[in-house]
């Protein structure tokens, strides 16, 4: 799934029932009962629009394939966001940026940056969702980028990267792509610090821009309280390069020995490369896996450790190919929670038990649901799974429960020995050490 | 308000009211009770809050963290197999967890539409006959320790209970979740006596909202029909201590890293016509507290907020500022000039317009989650008022006019108590 807190549903009948609990298997559910449109635009934008009037909200999505360091043969950390933030704060030929309308508008704008794609997301009342759909179209298929917009998204970006550079995970995923993978985005990594993002020019920015934020390049993402009416208000341009980006595949280097890297953060990090997005039967398994292992909380590992004083989380990351299976431990306790965390991923390989199974499997669906609840949400899943090339699969349709409904535990044993199996990447955390006093002085 | 045709079992409908301006909630009968059901069919998922009457007000004078022990201890009760509730709610396929408030306590249940009776059904066990033993509540103060922990650690947090316990009366300004040695204190007798005091059925009431159908109706009706039956003696009431004519300044030290500054103001309540009004001017002082971005910035990396207390009756309406983003005192004054600018003559229309429509587009995110989109159909009818009052506040918010918004600040924003939530000192320091 998406990473971080995803999205996707399912089998919401056959989930609810305990083994012994119902005699006949119900049919299987979506998500969601009210269905989505998707399509392509003349001027080769895909849209996916999901409506649900029922929403208090409403939010516009746009999702790019681009890399977060740039299109180039040299890496310039931080340059997706800094460009998205760049075209946001700078004032348009309409005359107000996009920043400022969300702002007047009391919407909410975030713009995300993964290492192969960038997401552009306005949270609105449903009143201006048209007016959104108009401005961030205009504004970003044919970008304006001013110092003044440049000034505040570096400011923006490096506060950004300093604060990441301080979260466990983020740190982890990016230290543990960079030893997983040989080159491409997924070596490069998302964190930028201050120092990389002020490098960063308003010609790299408009470059960037022009080839990264075109219609054929871009997914709108509607879904809450609007129409698929609402698609037409697109904005167009005319003369743009007509074709998407392409899918990259990512060469994942041979795992050597455990690696050390100097960090802002304290934390060991493992990493599996994963199947590839169109192997759902195996994306899927991995998803039920980390969340049956490291859910807040009620994953299997999170209730071993005990008394132990360490933080441990784990995620499957469903990329075009190959996906990435992450384990990140912090805290004190760290070196003794390793042990735990390396037993779970070998017994994951141990078909469960089917009762074990099957309420595993209801934790699982219920998380997937409950991460899918608002506009915003679901918007991130369909963003997600477009970028990365298999847009059907993307959990909040039927193909995904689909998938899930059929996961046995044999199926999940199967692809734990696949892709868990073998020797992951781990990659540790040290902090940089404070210069002692008696240098200080 | 509109009734819709819900399709609740062996219930009887109520008589419409008012309509919301897109909600749509339909009152059902439960034998005495009511179900507030607001459909979504776009979700999977269905949510069901049981509000009961056991908030802080109900607490005596030295029942500090009562009403959170008692919940918590509902909470850690087992199937008839041993297994603890919240695990075998997980094992189903859902989610159970509480609040306490300073009217109410409420227990949201969420879980698939279509088995979300199983799921009350084991929810309902834990309210028909808790057991509060030792060991209950051994892990219940344990699990509220950790909590308020967590609590401790965050100085907004720390500063708006401060401003909570200065201004509200009894119960009602006790911590939430009351203090590690106010818990240890309590015995299972106490315990006991709280919830046969006061988790009576007929006080209590449920909102449905996410997917709703025949699962929903019979969970809503297990779910009530769990709590024994009675009502309180009487009802519950907040009170309040007024705001000095100067501020009174509270002023405790934590392990932060910067200085925190809370300033509380007494704040017209979710029923009150200047609730409007209120939330123009709580929009008109986070933007005081802005700066520029090019995007809406993180909560974590914000430089002040607000954080309107409109689940109680009279409410109160916090600002905080971060001294490690802004001058502490520079962003005081700021404040306090706005407001006295406010109060003294009107803002302009062109100002009060942008404002409003701001306001306007806050609300509409104001509650999103169904566990959010439960609490606000619950909160609205805990205070006496029509199920789809918040639904209501947008066409409310457009028609402030500046003579409101000044009326407001003058009557409601030129008073105020300080929390000053510290570093600790250092070593020397």
């Amino acid at each position: 799934m998406k990473k971080a807190a995803l999205a996707a549903a399912f089998l919401v009948a056959v989930l609810a029932a305990p083994a012994g609990a119902r005699s006949a298997q119900p049919p299987l559910l979506p998500a969601a009962s009210i269905g989505s449109t998707q399509g392509v635009t003349p001027a080769g934008m895909m849209y996916s629009v999901t409506p649900d009037p029922a929403q208090p909200a409403a939010a516009v999505a746009l999702w790019y394939r681009a890399p977060a360091s740039g299109f180039g043969a040299v890496p310039a950390a931080g340059l997706s966001r800094v460009a998205a933030l760049t075209v946001a704060a700078s004032t348009p030929i309409t005359g107000t940026p996009l920043a400022r309308l969300a702002q007047e508008l009391g919407a909410r704008l975030t713009i995300e940056a993964f290492p192969d794609s960038v997401s552009i997301t306005v949270l609105v009342s449903p009143e201006h969702a048209a007016r959104i759909v108009r401005a961030m179209t205009a504004d970003y298929f044919a970008p304006v980028t001013d110092a003044a917009g440049l000034a505040l998204a570096q400011h923006d970006a490096a506060e950004d990267g300093l604060y990441r550079s301080y979260d466990a995970p983020d740190a982890v995923e990016d230290a543990v792509e960079s030893v997983l993978f040989n080159s491409g985005p997924f070596h490069d990594g998302t964190i930028a610090l201050p120092k990389a993002v002020a490098a960063l020019t308003l010609d790299d920015v408009r470059a960037f821009a022009e080839r990264a934020f075109r219609p054929a390049n871009a997914v709108l993402v509607l879904t809450g309280n609007v129409t698929a009416a609402t698609v037409a208000e697109a904005a167009t341009r005319d003369g743009a390069l007509s074709s998407a980006e392409p899918l990259v595949h990512q060469t994942v280097a041979v795992p050597g020995s455990p690696s050390q890297r100097t960090s802002s953060v304290a934390a060991t990090g493992l990493g599996w490369a994963g199947p590839a997005i169109d192997d759902e039967v195996a994306a899927t398994s991995l998803d039920f896996i980390a969340d049956a292992l490291f859910s807040p909380q009620a994953g299997s590992v999170q209730r071993s450790l005990g008394s132990l004083d360490a933080k441990v989380s784990g995620t499957y990351v469903t990329y075009h190919d190959p996906g990435l299976f992450v384990v990140t431990i912090s805290g004190p306790d760290a070196q003794a929670a390793l042990p735990i965390v390396r037993h779970a991923i070998a017994q994951a390989a141990v078909p469960m038990n089917p009762a074990s199974f099957a309420a595993a499997r209801a934790a699982f669906a219920f998380r997937l649901l409950s991460d899918m609840e608002t506009p915003e949400q679901l918007a991130d899943t369909f963003g997600w799974y477009a970028v990365e090339g298999n847009l059907a699969y993307a959990p909040a349709g039927d193909r995904y429960f689909h998938v899930a409904a059929g996961l046995t535990p044999q199926v999940v044993a199967r692809a734990a020995a696949r892709f868990l199996g073998p020797a992951p990447a781990i990659v540790t955390l040290v902090p940089a050490r404070a210069p002692s006093p008696a240098k200080q002085s | 308000m509109r009734v819709l045709a819900a399709a609740l079992a062996l219930t009887v409908m109520l008589p419409a009211a008012t309509r919301g301006a897109t909600a749509a909630t339909a009152v059902v009968d439960l034998g005495g009770s009511r179900a507030y059901v607001r459909s979504d069919p776009g979700l999977a998922l269905c949510g069901i809050t049981l509000f009961v009457r056991a908030g802080l007000e109900r607490q005596g004078a030295n029942q500090n963290g009562l009403a959170a022990l008692v919940a918590e201890s509902v909470l850690r009760q087992r199937t008839s197999t041993g297994v603890p509730i919240t695990d075998a709610v997980s094992a189903l396929g859902g989610s159970l967890s509480y609040a306490v408030a300073a009217q109410y306590v409420r227990f949201y249940l969420e879980g698939p539409a279509d088995s979300i009776d199983g799921l009350a059904a084991l929810v309902s066990h834990a309210v028909a006959a808790p057991v509060f033993d030792t060991a209950t509540l051994t892990a219940a103060r344990a699990a509220l320790g950790a909590r308020i922990a967590d609590d401790e650690r965050d100085p907004r947090q720390v500063g708006m209970e401060m401003l909570r316990e200065s201004h509200y009366l009894g119960g009602a300004g006790m911590p939430a979740l009351g203090t590690t040695s106010s818990l240890a204190a309590f015995a299972p007798a106490d315990v006991q006596a709280f919830f046969a005091g006061w988790y009576g059925r007929g006080d209590a009431f449920v909102t449905v909202v996410g997917r709703t159908g025949p699962a929903s109706s019979t969970a809503s009706a297990a779910l009530i029909a769990a709590l024994p039956a009675g009502a309180a003696a009487h009802a519950a009431a907040v009170s309040t201590r007024p705001y000095g004519t100067q501020p009174k300044r509270l002023v405790t030290r934590r392990d932060v890293f910067a200085p925190f500054v809370v300033i509380g103001f007494a704040a017209p309540s979710l029923g009150d016509p200047d609730f409007p009004a209120a939330l123009v001017m709580r929009t008109l002082l986070a933007e005081v507290l802005e700066r520029p971005s090019a995007t809406t910035t993180p909560l974590l990396l914000r430089a002040g907020g607000t954080v309107y207390g409109y689940d109680t009756t009279p409410s109160q309406l916090t600002l905080w500022i971060n001294g490690g983003m802004i001058d502490p005192t520079a962003g005081i004054s700021a404040i306090d000039a706005v407001l006295k600018r406010a109060a003294a003559q009107p803002l302009t229309a062109a100002v009060v317009t942008r404002f409003k429509e701001r306001a306007r587009g806050e609300w509409a995110l104001e509650n999103l989650s169904l566990d959010e989109r439960s609490w606000e159909i619950g909160n609205a009818v805990a205070q006496g008022l029509d199920a789809d009052a918040a639904a209501q506040v947008d066409a409310a918010i457009a028609g402030v006019t500046p003579a409101d918004l000044q009326r407001v600040a003058e009557r409601y924003f030129q008073r105020f108590d300080v929390a000053l939530v510290l570093p600790r000192a250092g070593p020397g320091g």
